[in-house]
């Protein structure tokens, strides 16, 4: 099987065993670094101060003065903001510690159904990406990396579908993440749709790995909002797991990051 | 056997029900399907109501003028975002979701007959 697409911030990071805790600070400092993003990190990163629920981590980035999202008149709200990110690897180049961070950009941030359907519309649709890439749609705040405070205890369903299914199933997958279909609280993340070589992946992330409850309610309303043939394989993976699997495929020490 | 004699001899209990009167002709509260009149067990999601949309909904609002404007901050990403895929994205849609398309939105119709 393919190495895992990095799903962390900073690779030198942890020794095993250790959870990496100071991620919102390497990504803020990483972002500062990387001026090509810069403006539209900013552009996307905005602040709520409305009915929403409001994460800690946005606290780090209150210095940043930006307009909420928020639905326009007339438009369906969401039960929460979420934001589109994409991330490609660059060819010819092995995934080093800092790639990934580097190679993930916002696409912008939504809050109702309407705003949702402009930057979708403007996508292009996954089964038509070329190369080594990824959408994520994650809720406002969260990024999708495994050390984000969100994710650090969660995991993720996976379901690998052959070549031709992707965009259907994605448009699906996220269609019941944003209408609220999986009925498991706050417990979402958000989700993501790899393209690679022979396959295509899907996966939704949820914050509690451990609790089985919710990841069973999640598997089962996958099956039925995207109609799979009972048959399907689907894998739940813990991010601690993914952590584990990727540093020891890269021979990673801890060589830097706190 | 003795108790389930006893069974059949105990009298009998109405089950609770309860019964609204609604002038003639009206059959819910104008404007507010979506709620049972006099209120249900299952009005309000436990921890607060969620804002829940089905999958057909949402594809109708894709028919929207606001949705097929792109966002102004839409960043350019060659081969990823592009304000000009309209035509494209709603041609193939049609295609992997005509079941639910057809019958559905002007657009599908409209698109049928060119």
């Amino acid at each position: 099987m393919e190495a895992e697409e990095r799903k962390s911030g900073a690779g030198s990071k942890a020794a095993a065993g250790e959870r990496p805790r100071r991620m919102n600070n390497k990504f803020d400092a990483l972002k500062d670094d990387d001026s090509g993003d810069h403006e539209q990190n900013e552009e996307n990163n905005t602040q709520k101060d409305g009915e929403k629920e409001k994460n800690d981590r946005d606290k780090s980035q209150s210095s940043i003065k930006r307009k909420a999202v928020v639905p326009g008149p007339a438009e369906h709200p969401l039960q929460y903001n979420y934001t589109f990110w994409y991330s490609r690897r660059t060819p010819g180049r092995p995934t080093s510690s800092q790639s990934y961070e580097q190679n993930i950009k916002q696409i912008g941030t939504f809050a109702s159904v309407e705003q949702f359907w402009r930057f979708y519309s403007h996508m292009i649709r996954p089964g038509d990406l070329t190369g080594h890439s990824d959408f994520h749609l994650f809720k406002e705040g969260i990024k999708p990396m495994w050390e984000d405070d969100a994710n650090k205890n969660g995991g993720k369903w996976i379901i690998r579908l052959r070549k031709g299914l992707a965009s259907r199933c994605w448009e699906n997958l996220i269609l019941a993440m944003l209408g609220e279909q999986f009925m498991v609280g706050e417990e979402i993340c958000g989700a993501v749709v790899s393209v690679r070589f022979q396959e295509d992946i899907i996966s939704i992330w949820n914050k509690t790995a451990s609790d089985q409850a919710t990841t069973a309610r999640i598997r089962d309303t996958l099956r039925r909002v995207l109609n799979l043939p009972p048959n399907t394989i689907m894998e739940y993976k813990t991010h601690t797991d993914s952590i584990k699997a990727w540093e020891e495929f890269h021979g990673l020490v801890n060589s830097g990051g706190r | 056997m003795s108790s389930a004699a006893t069974y059949f001899r105990s009298p009998p209990a109405l089950i609770p029900a309860k019964r609204l009167h609604l002038p003639e002709g009206v059959a819910l509260p104008p404007g507010d399907y979506s709620t049972t009149p006099g209120g249900t067990l299952f009005g309000t999601t436990p921890g607060g109501t969620r804002i829940i949309y089905d999958r057909k909904f949402l594809m109708e609002c894709r028919n929207s003028p606001v949705a097929k404007t792109p966002p102004c901050d839409l960043p350019d990403i060659p081969g990823v975002t592009c304000p000009n895929v309209d035509e494209v994205r709603n041609e193939s849609s049609l295609v992997h979701a005509d079941v639910e398309k057809l019958g559905l939105g002007e657009e599908a119709q409209f698109d049928m007959d060119i």
